[in-house]
C-alpha cells in the first residue's frame, strides 16, 4: 500500500484523494478476506491518509497541498457514495476507522472537520451507513471529539441554516443508534451550565419528540454493545440517561436565570414552551427507567450494571446546590417564581432518583444518596427518598412503586413501600404512618400510563 | 421578479424556496442536487447548467445542506467575478451589446444577497464572521483584479472609485452584506471583524481603500476605536523593536501603515472623532490597571499590561507616519499633560527597556520638530515641566515628580539638539550663497520652528524673565530660530530683546545672542535698529516698551564708552554698531523727543545725548532735530520746574536736563547750520510767551507790555474800532493815541499793571542759569572758528563770535521788530524822539524778560556780536535816558528796575567793548546817585557811542586771547565824554570817593 505514495504525488489534490481512497477499499477488503486478526490498518496507510485526504504536510519543507471548498465537497461527495456503495460493513467500518480514529497526532484537526463535513452531508442526504459508522465512532472516541461533532451538526442543523431541522429530525429514523449517540453527545455538551451550554429550542423539541415516540431509542447503544463492557476510557456514557436527568433537573433553574435579563419581554417565548418540554422530557426519561428493570433482567444485568454513575449523580446534586444558592443570593427575597422552580428541581432529582433506584439503574444506598444531597435545601419529597427503605426489586412483575396523585399533598411518603416487604418499615423515620401503605395497594405501573405530573405546588 | 421570465426547468423549484422549501427536497434530490452542482452538469437531464442555474443549485444547496456551505460560497465568488466582469465590460462597450446578461445575473446576486442577509439576520453569530470575512476577501480579490481596467479609475480617486464599485450590484450586494454583519459582530467580536478587514486593506492595498472608507464612514466610531486596537495589538505582537527606525517604515509594520490610511481616510469627515479616539486610547493606557474593575469599553486592549504599555508607543509611531493624526492630536495633548498624568506616564514607561525609551525619546523629538501647529504650547509645556522647583518662582502648576522633570528635561534637551542638527545641517546645504542670498533658496522645512517664528516676542519675554535653567533652553532656541529664519528672525529677535530687556542683565542676552549670530549673519545690528525704528514709526509700541527700548539702545551705546575706558572685549564693537546704526536713524528718534510721555522724551534724549551724530546728514532732517531738541530743552526745564514744586524728586527730571543740554551742545558743536539753528531757537523759545514765565518773565502782548489779566482788562471798556470811529477817519494822531494806550485810556486812569507774579525764584534763577550754560557752551564748543583745544581744561572756552552774532541777531529780531532805524550807528541823543514807540516796545520787552539781559551779557561776551544788538541797546538806553530826566525822585535807588537795567546795560556794552573801560564803569556809582545825574551819565555813553559807532569791523582778532578785541586808541579821545562823569564825581566826591579809580584815564 505504501508504493503507491510516489504514483499519488504528481496528482492534482482531488484526483490523488480519490485515488487513495479506491485503494483503501480494494486494501481493506483484501484484508477482511484474508482474515488476518485483528483487522488493523497499518501504519503507513494511515499516513498516506493523512497526507491524501487530510493534507497534513509530511514535513516542513513539502508545500502544502490544500484543498478549495470545492474539491472538498467532491470528495465529500466521493466518500458518501462510496461508503454508500460498499455492501460489507466490516470493511466499511474498517475504512471508517481508517480515515477518522483519532491518532493523536496533528492531522487530528482536519480530521475531525472533514469528519464533521461528511456526517453533517450524510445527514443532509441520507446516508444511512455513514450514520451507522459514526455511531460507532462516536462510541468510541473521547468524548471531547463526540462533543464536537455533536456541536458541528446543532450548529449547522439547528442554527446556521433556518428551517434544516426537519433533516436532522430524519436521523431518528434512518439510524438510531446514530440517534441514540447522538442526543448522548449532545447532553454531555449541553450541561445548563451557561447560556452558550443551553440546548437551542429546536433541539430540545427534537429530542423530546424522539424520546416520546420511542422511549427505547435512548437504550439503544446499551441494547446493542456487547455485555463485556470494554467501553474505551472517557467515552461517552452507554445511555443519555444521565445527561437527560440533568437536564430535567437544572432546566427549572437555568432557564429562569436566562430568562432573567429579559424578563420584561421575552418571558412568553422561549421559557414556558422549554418548560413544557422538559416536563415531557422529565416524564419520557422517567419511562425509560420503568422498562429497564425487564431488560437489565433480560440480559441478567439486573443490580450488577448502573446505567446512571453514582459520580454523575453527585456532580448533579452539587451543581444542583450550587445553582440553589446563587439563585438565593441573586433574589434575597425569594419570588414565590424562584421558589417553585428551585422546588420543581429538587422534585424532580427526587423522582428520578426514586426511579432509578427503583429500576436498578441505580447502585446505591440510602446512606449514600444522604450524604450526596445532604447540602441540598429542603424539598419533602427528596425527603421521603432519602428516608425511605432500601428496596431492590428482584421480581420484575412486581411494581417498584405505587404512584399517587396525591402523593404530594398527603403526608404519606409516595415511594410507599410494598406490604410485601414489611422488613424494611423499621428503617425509615416515617414509621408512624405504616397504615397508610394499606391505602396504596400494589397498582401496577403501566407503561404508557400518563403521568401525573406536577409542575409545582 | 426576474424569476418569473426565465422559465426552465428550476423555476418552479427555484421560486418555492422563499423560506421553508427545504423540507421539499428529499434526500435523493438532494444528493442529486449536490451532483449537478459539482459537476455543473444537470444530473437529471444531463445537460450543462448556465450560470444561473448554476448559481441557483448552489443557493439551494446552501439553504439545505449546511456541509457545503464552504464550497457554495466559494462558487459565488466566481458568479460575483462573472457579475463585475460582465458589468465593466458593458461600461467598457457603453452598455451597447448584452446588457440582458448583466441584469440575469444581477438577479441572482439579488437572490444570494438576499439569502445571505435572511442567515445573518436570523443568527448573525454563526453567519456574521462567516460572511463577513468572505465578503471582505472577496471585495478585496474583485477589486484588485478588475482595478486594471480602463473604466476603472485609478486607484487614488477614492470618490470615483466608490461610485463605480457602489453602481455595481455585486460589490454593492456584498459591501451591504458585511456591512449588516459588521453592524451584528461589533456587539460582541468587533475585533475579528476589523482584522479582517485590515488584513485584507494590507493584502490588496491600495485598491481596496474605498472598502474601508465606504465601512469607516458607516461605522466611524467604532471602526476608529476598533482600527486603532487592531493597531496597536499588532504593533505589540510585531514587538516595539525596531519602531524607531523611520526609514524602513514602509517595509516594516504592515498594518500599522493600514491603520494610518484609514485613519487618513476618514480624518476627512471625522478627524473629531478620531481625535477622541487617540486620546481616549492614550489616557486609558495612562490609567494603572485594575483587574477587578474592567473598563466600560468592550475592546479588550486595556486589560492587557503589555499592549497598555505599547499603547504609547503605538500612538507615537503613529503620529510619525502620519502628519495628519498628529496634528489632530498634537494640539489637545499638551492640555491633557497635567501633573497626574505625567507621574502615570512615568511609571508607565519606567517598566521599558533602556534602548525602547531612547527611541521614544528620538520619536517625540522628530515629531515636536515636524509639528506644524501647537509647538508654543509644547514648548511652554515642556519648559514648565522641566525647570526646576523653586524656591523664588512658584510655577502656575504644582512641580511635578523630580523624575517627571528630568525627563521633560531630556527631552528638551534632546530637541534643541535635534533642531540645531536641523538648522546647521539646512544652512551648510544652502552654504554656497551669501547668508542674505540664503534665504531665496528652496530649503528644508522645520514646522515647528516655522511656527514659532510667530511667537518670537513671547519667547524673548520668556527668556528675559532669567528663570533658572529655562532662560538657557530659550536663548539657545531662539537662537537656533534667528538662524532658520534668517536675518528677518533674527532682526525680530534683537528687536524683541532690545524691547524688553529692563536691566544690563537682560540686555547682555542681547549681545550674547549677537555674539552667537554675528558670526553667521552680517548687519544684523543696523537691521535691528531699522526694525525698532519701524516699529516707532508705526506707533505699535507701548510708550514703556518705547521708553524701554530707547534706554537700552542708550545703555548699549554707553557701554561703548566703558569699554573703551576698561578693556576691549568682544561687546564694544557691538556697541560700535549699534552707536553707529542709531546715528543713521537719529533723525527717527527726534520726534520721540516731544513724544508725550515724559518717559519716552527723556529717554529719547538720552539716547540722543549719548549716540555718536552721523558724518553727514541732511539739512531737513537737522533743523528737525535742533528744533526737536531745543522744544525738548524747555520741555525739561518745565518739567524740572514742576518736579520741584512737587516736591519730587527731580534726580530724573534733572537728568533729563543735563542730558538735554549735553544734546543740545554735541548738536552745536556738529555743524555751523546746527548751531545756528539751536542758537536761535533757543532765544526765540526763552522770549516765546510760552516758556517766558520760565525765567520769570511776564507774558506779554504785542506791544511788549505785560498783559494783564482777562479779569482786570475786560472792564476797561476801550477799543481801538471806538476810538477810531470817534476820531474820525483822520489817521494822523502823531503817535499820541498809541502813548495813551500804552499807559492806560484817557479818562480811565493808568493801566493797571499785572502785579508780576514770580513764584519760584530760585526756579527761575536755575533756568536762567541753565539757559545760560546751554548757551555758552552752544556758542564755546562751536566748531565754526576749527577746534581749539583751550590750554588750561578748567577754563571755559571763549564765546565763538559767530554764534554770539547769531543770538545777537535773533535777540534784536525778537526784541525789535520793528527794522526802522536799525543801523548800527548811533544818532545824536535828540533824534531818539522818533522811535519813542519802538524804544518803549523794547524797554517793556526787558522788562518782561529778565532773562534779556543774561543774554545781552552771553552776546557782549562773544565780541564783537553786541554791536549788532545796537539798536536795541540804543532804544532801552533812549528809554532810561527819558526815565531819568523824567524821573523827580532824590534817589535813583527809587527806581530799582531803571537803574538795575542802567548797570546791567552799561556793563553789557562794557563787556562788549562798546564802551572804554572808563566809561563801562560808570554803572558802578549809579547806585549812588540822584536820577539826573544818572542820566548824565548815560548821556555821556550815549555822546561815546555815538562817538564811536559799534562796528564790528572796529574788532580784531587776537590770537593770543582767541577773541576779538577792540583797540579804543584808534579811537578819538575819550576824555572828552569822561568830564562829566568828573564832574559827577567831584560833585558826590563824599560817596563816591572809593570809585574815583575807576574813572582815572
Amino acid at each position: 500500500m505504501g508504493d503507491i505514495r510516489q504514483s499519488l504525488l504528481p496528482r492534482d489534490v482531488l484526483s490523488a484523494a480519490k485515488e487513495l481512497l479506491y485503494h483503501l477499499d480494494i486494501y481493506i477488503c483484501n484484508m477482511v478476506q484474508s482474515g488476518r486478526q485483528p483487522p488493523q490498518v497499518d501504519t503507513k496507510t494511515l499516513d498516506l491518509i493523512e497526507e491524501f485526504i487530510l493534507h497534513t504536510p509530511k514535513d516542513r519543507n513539502a508545500p502544502v497541498r490544500r484543498m478549495s471548498a470545492l474539491q472538498e465537497l467532491q470528495l465529500l461527495e466521493i466518500m458518501c457514495s462510496c461508503f454508500q456503495e460498499q455492501s460489507r460493513d466490516t470493511v466499511r467500518q474498517l475504512m471508517f476507522s481508517a480515515l477518522f480514529n483519532l491518532q493523536g497526532n496533528q492531522a487530528d484537526e482536519s480530521r475531525m472537520a472533514l469528519l464533521s463535513k461528511l456526517v453533517s452531508m450524510a445527514v443532509a442526504v441520507g446516508r444511512v451507513p455513514i450514520l451507522e459508522c459514526a455511531a460507532t465512532w462516536l462510541q468510541r472516541t473521547h468524548r471531547v471529539y463526540c462533543v464536537r461533532l455533536a456541536q458541528v451538526l446543532v450548529d449547522d442543523y439547528c442554527s446556521m441554516v433556518p428551517g434544516s431541522g426537519p433533516t436532522l429530525q430524519n436521523i431518528h429514523s434512518a439510524s438510531p443508534r446514530f440517534c441514540c449517540q447522538f442526543i448522548t453527545a449532545v447532553t454531555t455538551l449541553y450541561d445548563l451550565t451557561s447560556e452558550e451550554l443551553t440546548p437551542p429550542l429546536e433541539l430540545l423539541q427534537m429530542i423530546v419528540s424522539w424520546i416520546q415516540d420511542d422511549h427505547r431509542l435512548v437504550l439503544i447503544t446499551f441494547l446493542n454493545s456487547p455485555l463485556s463492557g470494554s467501553q474505551p476510557l472517557s467515552s461517552l456514557d452507554v445511555t443519555p440517561l444521565g445527561g437527560l436527568i440533568r437536564w430535567c433537573v437544572k432546566a427549572p433553574l437555568a432557564y429562569r436565570r436566562d430568562r432573567k435579563p429579559t424578563s420584561s419581554d421575552g418571558s412568553s417565548d422561549g421559557a414556558p414552551d422549554a418548560a413544557r418540554l422538559f416536563s415531557a422530557l422529565h416524564l419520557s426519561v422517567l419511562q425509560v427507567f420503568m422498562l429497564l428493570p425487564t431488560i437489565l433482567n433480560e440480559k441478567g444485568l439486573f443490580g450488577r450494571l448502573a446505567l446512571l454513575q453514582m459520580e454523575s449523580v453527585a456532580a448533579l446534586t452539587s451543581d444542583l446546590s450550587r445553582l440553589l444558592d446563587q439563585a438565593d443570593k441573586h433574589t434575597h427575597a425569594a419570588t414565590a417564581d424562584a421558589h417553585a422552580a428551585s422546588q420543581l428541581a429538587l422534585d424532580r432529582l427526587a423522582q428520578a432518583l426514586q426511579v432509578a433506584m427503583a429500576s436498578g439503574a441505580l447502585l446505591c444506598s440510602r446512606e449514600d444518596l444522604r450524604a450526596i444531597c445532604s447540602r441540598l435545601p429542603h424539598n419533602n419529597l427528596l425527603q421521603l427518598v432519602l428516608s425511605g427503605p432500601v428496596m431492590y426489586y428482584n421480581n420484575i412483575h412486581t411494581p417498584p412503586l405505587a404512584y399517587s396523585p396525591h402523593a404530594a399533598h398527603s403526608p404519606i411518603p409516595s415511594h410507599a413501600a410494598i406490604p410485601t416487604l414489611p422488613a424494611h418499615t423499621p428503617h425509615t423515620p416515617l414509621a408512624t404512618h405504616p397504615a397508610s401503605h394499606a391505602q396504596y395497594p400494589a397498582q401496577p405501573f403501566m407503561s404508557g400510563m400518563p403521568f401525573p405530573f406536577r409542575p409545582g405546588h | 421578479m426576474s424569476v418569473v421570465f426565465d422559465g426552465g426547468s428550476l423555476k418552479g423549484m427555484q421560486s418555492s424556496h422563499s423560506h421553508t422549501a427545504p423540507s421539499a427536497l428529499s434526500a435523493q434530490e438532494l444528493s442529486q442536487e449536490i451532483k449537478s452542482f459539482i459537476s455543473g452538469v444537470d444530473a437529471i437531464q444531463g445537460r450543462k447548467l448556465s450560470v444561473r442555474e448554476h448559481a441557483r443549485c448552489a443557493v439551494r444547496l446552501l439553504r439545505c445542506v449546511p456541509a457545503c456551505r464552504g464550497a457554495v460560497l466559494e462558487h459565488l465568488r466566481g458568479v460575483y467575478d462573472e457579475h463585475v466582469s460582465m458589468f465593466l465590460h458593458n461600461l467598457e462597450t457603453e452598455g451597447s451589446s448584452s446588457s440582458g446578461a448583466t441584469s440575469n445575473l444581477e438577479d441572482i446576486i439579488q437572490e444570494v444577497h438576499g439569502v445571505l442577509s435572511e442567515f445573518i439576520r436570523l443568527n448573525p453569530r454563526a453567519w456574521a464572521p462567516l460572511v463577513s470575512t468572505w465578503a471582505v476577501d472577496l471585495l478585496g480579490q474583485l477589486s484588485s483584479k478588475h482595478a486594471g481596467r480602463r473604466v476603472a479609475p485609478h486607484s487614488s480617486s477614492l470618490n470615483e472609485l466608490l461610485q463605480l464599485w457602489m453602481s455595481c450590484a455585486a460589490t454593492r450586494s456584498l459591501m451591504e452584506a458585511y456591512s449588516q454583519c459588521l453592524a451584528a459582530m461589533l456587539a460582541w467580536c468587533p475585533d475579528a471583524c476589523v482584522d479582517a478587514l485590515l488584513d485584507t486593506s494590507v493584502k490588496h492595498s491600495p485598491h481596496f481603500d474605498w472598502v474601508v472608507a465606504h465601512i469607516g464612514s458607516a461605522f466611524p466610531g467604532t471602526i476608529i476605536s476598533r482600527v486603532l486596537a487592531c493597531g496597536l495589538k499588532d504593533f505589540c505582537s510585531h514587538g516595539a523593536k525596531d519602531q524607531g527606525l523611520l526609514a524602513e517604515k514602509g517595509s516594516r509594520v504592515p498594518k500599522i501603515g493600514s491603520v494610518v490610511g484609514i485613519l487618513g481616510h476618514l480624518a476627512a469627515h471625522h478627524s473629531d472623532s478620531i481625535r477622541k479616539e487617540l486620546l481616549r486610547m492614550f489616557q486609558e493606557s495612562l490609567i494603572p490597571s485594575t483587574p477587578l474593575s474592567p473598563t466600560s469599553s468592550s475592546s479588550s486592549w486595556e486589560a492587557s499590561p503589555q499592549l497598555r504599555r505599547a499603547a504609547v508607543p503605538f500612538l507615537l509611531q503613529l503620529a510619525a507616519l502620519s502628519p495628519n493624526l498628529f496634528g489632530a492630536v498634537s494640539s489637545e495633548l499638551v492640555e491633557l499633560l497635567r501633573p497626574p498624568v505625567l507621574l502615570q506616564l512615568q511609571s508607565l514607561l519606567q517598566g521599558l527597556p533602556r534602548e525602547e525609551l531612547d527611541n521614544m525619546l528620538g520619536l517625540a523629538v522628530h515629531l515636536i520638530s515636524q509639528s506644524p501647529t501647537g509647538g508654543a504650547r509644547v514648548l511652554k509645556f515642556l519648559a514648565d515641566t522641566a525647570t526646576p522647583a523653586s524656591v523664588i518662582i512658584s510655577g502656575p502648576t504644582p512641580s511635578p515628580n523630580e523624575g517627571v522633570r528630568e525627563g521633560c528635561d531630556r527631552l528638551l534637551q534632546m530637541l534643541l539638539l535635534h533642531l540645531h542638527k536641523l538648522v546647521f545641517n539646512r544652512s551648510d546645504a544652502a552654504e554656497a550663497g551669501l547668508v542674505g542670498s540664503a534665504s531665496s533658496q528652496p530649503q528644508r522645512v522645520t514646522p515647528f520652528l516655522e511656527e514659532l517664528r510667530s511667537h518670537v516676542g513671547q519667547l524673548c519675554a520668556e527668556t528675559l524673565r532669567l528663570e533658572r535653567k529655562r532662560h538657557l533652553w530659550l536663548h539657545q532656541l531662539l537662537c537656533l530660530l534667528s538662524v532658520y529664519g534668517g536675518p528677518s528672525v533674527a532682526t525680530e529677535t534683537l528687536c524683541q530683546l532690545l524691547t524688553q530687556a529692563r536691566n544690563p542683565e537682560e540686555l547682555a542676552l542681547a549681545w550674547q545672542l549677537h555674539t552667537t549670530l554675528s558670526s553667521c549673519m552680517a548687519g544684523l545690528i543696523p537691521a535691528a535698529v531699522a526694525h525698532c525704528v519701524a516699529q516707532i514709526h508705526t506707533h505699535t509700541l507701548e510708550p514703556r516698551q518705547l521708553r524701554q527700548l530707547l534706554l537700552n539702545l542708550a545703555a548699549a551705546i554707553q557701554s561703548q564708552d566703558e569699554e573703551r575706558k576698561g578693556t576691549a572685549g568682544g561687546q564694544s564693537s557691538m556697541a560700535v554698531q549699534i552707536g553707529l546704526a542709531v546715528s543713521g536713524h537719529l533723525h527717527d528718534f527726534g520726534p520721540l523727543l516731544l513724544h508725550g510721555d515724559p518717559a519716552v522724551s527723556n529717554a529719547t534724549v538720552r539716547l540722543l545725548s549719548c549716540s555718536p551724530l552721523p558724518r553727514t546728514s541732511s539739512p531737513a532732517h537737522l533743523l528737525l532735530l535742533s528744533r526737536a531738541s531745543v522744544t525738548h530743552f524747555f520741555l525739561a526745564l518745565r518739567r524740572r520746574g514742576e518736579a520741584r514744586k512737587a516736591g519730587r524728586d527731580m534726580g530724573q527730571t534733572g537728568e533729563a536736563v543735563s542730558c538735554s543740554v549735553l544734546l543740545l551742545s554735541r548738536f552745536a558743536a556738529y555743524s555751523p547750520l546746527t548751531l545756528k539753528a539751536i542758537l536761535q531757537q533757543l532765544v526765540e523759545g526763552a522770549l516765546h510767551k510760552g516758556n517766558a514765565d520760565l525765567f520769570g518773565g511776564q507774558i506779554a502782548d504785542m506791544s511788549g507790555a505785560p498783559l494783564a489779566s482777562p479779569s482786570v482788562s475786560s472792564d476797561l471798556g476801550a477799543s481801538l474800532l471806538d476810538i477810531n470811529c470817534r476820531f474820525g477817519t483822520t489817521v494822523n494822531f502823531s503817535g499820541s493815541v498809541w502813548s495813551v494806550f500804552h499807559a492806560g485810556v484817557i479818562g480811565k486812569g493808568l493801566k493797571v499793571r499785572t502785579a508780576a507774579n514770580q513764584p519760584d525764584p530760585s526756579g527761575v534763577i536755575q533756568n536762567i542759569q541753565t539757559l545760560l550754560a546751554v548757551l555758552v557752551q552752544c556758542c564755546s564748543s562751536s566748531s565754526l572758528n576749527g577746534s581749539q583745544s583751550p590750554s588750561d581744561p578748567g577754563e571755559p572756552l571763549p564765546i565763538n563770535a559767530e554764534a554770539a552774532k547769531v543770538v545777537a541777531v535773533t535777540l534784536v529780531e525778537n526784541v525789535c521788530p520793528d527794522v526802522a532805524n536799525g543801523e548800527l550807528s548811533w544818532p545824536p541823543e535828540e533824534h531818539a524822539r522818533t522811535t519813542v514807540e519802538r524804544d518803549i516796545h523794547i524797554r517793556r520787552c526787558f522788562e518782561a524778560h529778565p532773562v534779556l539781559f543774561p543774554l545781552l551779557q552771553v552776546v557782549a561776551a562773544g565780541r564783537p556780536a553786541l554791536c549788532y544788538c545796537s539798536a536795541v541797546l540804543r532804544g532801552l538806553l533812549a528809554t532810561l535816558l527819558s526815565h531819568w530826566e523824567a524821573s523827580r525822585e532824590a534817589s535813583s535807588k527809587d527806581s530799582p528796575w531803571h537803574l538795575q537795567a542802567s548797570c546791567l546795560l552799561v556793563s553789557c556794552m562794557g563787556e562788549g567793548q562798546l564802551l572804554p573801560p572808563v566809561l563801562a564803569n560808570v554803572h558802578e556809582a549809579f547806585a549812588y546817585l540822584n536820577p539826573f545825574e544818572v542820566r548824565l551819565l548815560l548821556l555821556a555813553v550815549w555822546e561815546y557811542v555815538r562817538g564811536n559807532g559799534p562796528l564790528p569791523q572796529k574788532f580784531v582778532f587776537s590770537p593770543d586771547k582767541g577773541m576779538f578785541c577792540r583797540d579804543f586808541s584808534r579811537d578819538g579821545d575819550v576824555s572828552r565824554y569822561v568830564a562829566p562823569i568828573h564832574s559827577v564825581l567831584h560833585k558826590n566826591i563824599d560817596r563816591l570817593g572809593h570809585l574815583c579809580w575807576r574813572f582815572q584815564l
